[in-house]
């Protein structure tokens, strides 16, 4: 793609200011990418190690069998030709064989300009094969140097993009941003893991050093392959209430919640951290399996949906459901967030999505009620009406179209406006008691059945756990469209 | 963001100002809690997510703030 020339410019222009470095020396070497990715002693090259630009390798990785491939930085700047597509190709028919992850460590400008539309039809064979893998596969990408225009959307079409401090993301370099929109950046604010990590949504983990991009791409590959099974009875109580604060109406963190509910966080990793934060992603272990968790956080925007975090939760969940990850919903929430922003960029089209992503889960999706779970929002939280497998409440929490004092205004308003304004708050709470009152609260939701079960904050790790046990263990039959 | 630069405290979404619990000049630790708001039905605390120096107080109790509106500088 065109794109890639200012890359590749801009590569030899630091290369002769670079000191020479043999080939098989050269850090960028992608035999030794592999050798550092998989475990000890596993590497099996799969393609020939030669000038192609990519290099494959069957191995394994905490002993677990997965696939690798690795752009060569150390040719045309890892750039994208017919031979080096034909490996990567290669290395997923190797892997959809087998049936393991995929994972490529990606540094590569893109297309091969030389080859002009050669290259290009070679790269959108690898878009191809990465479709067709999707939801079959795991597709792990580790991003260590640039990536861009082609090398760009082969990480995009994956089902989890980890960035390192040296990884750059973008269609079009900073040379060609500069001469063609006028705006001066360079590749770290373009395509760095500030924009990517906290803007874009691109990248779904960002690391601090190139190591442990690796180590993360190696435990997402453990978690979606060796998920492990549930053993209910190792799964132990903890009173899941005492990360809360007293006042109900208080905001809190909820990633104590996240952590008290996995097993631990040794093994967890959170997906999209500082994207769309008023929802939390996480792959983590549960009784042993891997499972995933999608947490409302009432610290980020009052923990409401919105456009982003409803792609977010739906893409995850649509991956989980892919790939057989029992789903745990932890629902706090007010309802979607009101604005004109929200609705001109598509709260409607957006947030239908993770509508859609629960509605056609057939994994064990099970929620629980902390707090409260309120109007639109309280749907698409994977309620009772969307196929949930099982819905818990805590005893004091609250299903409900809205807020009772906010129901009552609207029920109300023209005996309110009625009302003198010193009495009126009075008056307000009165009706709103009476109005909680004949809605029926939890009780209510039982009778109906929209919840299934009252929990307490301490048996509710077990109750979970059976739960998702006593659910048939199905996974969705689609792919993971990048959301 | 190194800690040199200036440091401004917004409202990530559409609220009341609640509380303000910082003054001009006062010491900030990352993670400190500088003002309350509320919306959504919750009052919502908002934190400093680097230590420093207040130099500026844009908001009082009572404000309705907008997204984007910074409501405590620091340095």
């Amino acid at each position: 793609m065109a794109s890639n020339q200012p890359s590749e410019a801009s590569a030899q222009a630091s290369a002769a200011t670079r000191p020479k470095v043999d080939r098989e020396n050269d850090p960028r070497n992608p035999r030794t990418r592999l050798e550092t990715f998989l475990d000890d002693g596993s590497v099996e090259l799969i393609t020939k190690y030669d000038a192609s630009g990519m290099l494959a390798a069957k191995g394994t990785v905490r002993g677990t069998p997965v696939v690798v491939f690795a752009s060569d930085a150390t040719i045309q700047g890892g750039a994208m030709g017919l031979d080096g597509c034909k490996v990567v190709v290669a290395a997923y028919e190797q892997a959809l064989a087998d049936g393991v992850p995929i994972i490529g460590l990606w540094h590569s400008g893109g297309a091969r300009l030389a080859e002009g539309v050669v290259s290009l039809h070679a790269v959108g064979e690898v878009f191809a094969i990465m479709t067709r893998a999707s939801g079959k596969i795991p597709q792990i990408s580790v991003v260590i140097g640039a990536a861009a225009g082609g090398a760009a959307y082969g990480p995009a079409l994956t089902d989890i993009v980890v960035l390192g401090p040296d990884g750059r993301i973008f269609v079009t370099g900073p040379d060609v941003v500069r001469s063609v929109t006028g705006e001066n950046v360079d590749a770290l604010r373009l395509g760095g893991p500030e924009p990517h990590g906290r803007r874009s949504g691109v990248v779904h983990v960002v690391t601090e050093t190139t190591e442990e991009a690796y180590g993360r791409g190696r435990q997402l590959a453990t978690l979606l392959a060796s998920q492990g099974e549930l053993k209910v009875d190792a799964v132990q109580d903890r009173d899941l209430a005492a990360t809360f604060p007293e006042s109900a109406k208080r905001a809190y963190d909820v990633h104590p919640l996240v952590e008290n509910v996995l097993d631990d966080l040794d093994d967890a990793i959170e997906l999209h951290p500082r994207w769309a934060p008023n929802i939390v992603t996480t792959l983590g272990r549960f009784g042993g399996r891997t499972v995933g968790i999608i947490a409302n956080n009432p610290m980020r925007l009052g923990g409401c949906l919105d456009s982003p975090s409803a792609e977010k939760a739906a893409r995850f969940v649509r991956m989980c459901d892919a790939f057989g990850v029992p789903l745990i919903v932890l629902v706090d929430v007010p309802g979607y967030l009101p604005g004109v922003g929200q609705e001109w960029d598509g709260v409607v089209r957006r947030g239908a999505k993770l509508l859609h992503a629960f509605a056609e889960a057939t994994v064990p999706r099970v929620t629980l009620v902390t707090r409260k779970t309120y109007g639109g929002a309280y749907i698409a939280m994977n309620s009772r009406s969307l196929g949930a497998t099982k819905v818990f409440a805590w005893p004091s929490a609250e299903v409900a179209v809205m807020g009772h004092v906010a129901a009552v205004r609207i029920l109300h308003r023209r005996r309110l406006a009625e009302v003198d304004e010193a009495e009126r708050t009075h008056v307000e709470n009165e009706l709103a008691e009476e109005h909680a009152r004949l809605a029926g609260g939890i009780p209510r939701a039982v009778e109906i059945g929209v919840i299934d079960q009252v929990v307490e904050p301490d048996s509710t790790r077990t109750a979970l756990a059976q739960a998702i046990a006593d659910a048939p263990q199905r996974r969705g039959d689609h792919g993971n469209i990048p959301l | 963001m190194p800690v040199t630069q200036p440091q401004e405290i917004a409202s990530d979404l559409v609220a009341n100002v609640a509380q303000i619990h910082v003054t001009v000049g006062q010491q900030v630790e990352a993670g400190e809690e500088v003002a309350l708001l509320e919306s959504m039905k919750m009052e919502i605390p908002v934190v400093a997510e680097l230590p420093g120096t207040v130099t500026d107080v844009r908001v009082h109790p009572g404000d309705v703030v907008q997204e984007g509106d910074v409501l405590v500088v620091l340095a």
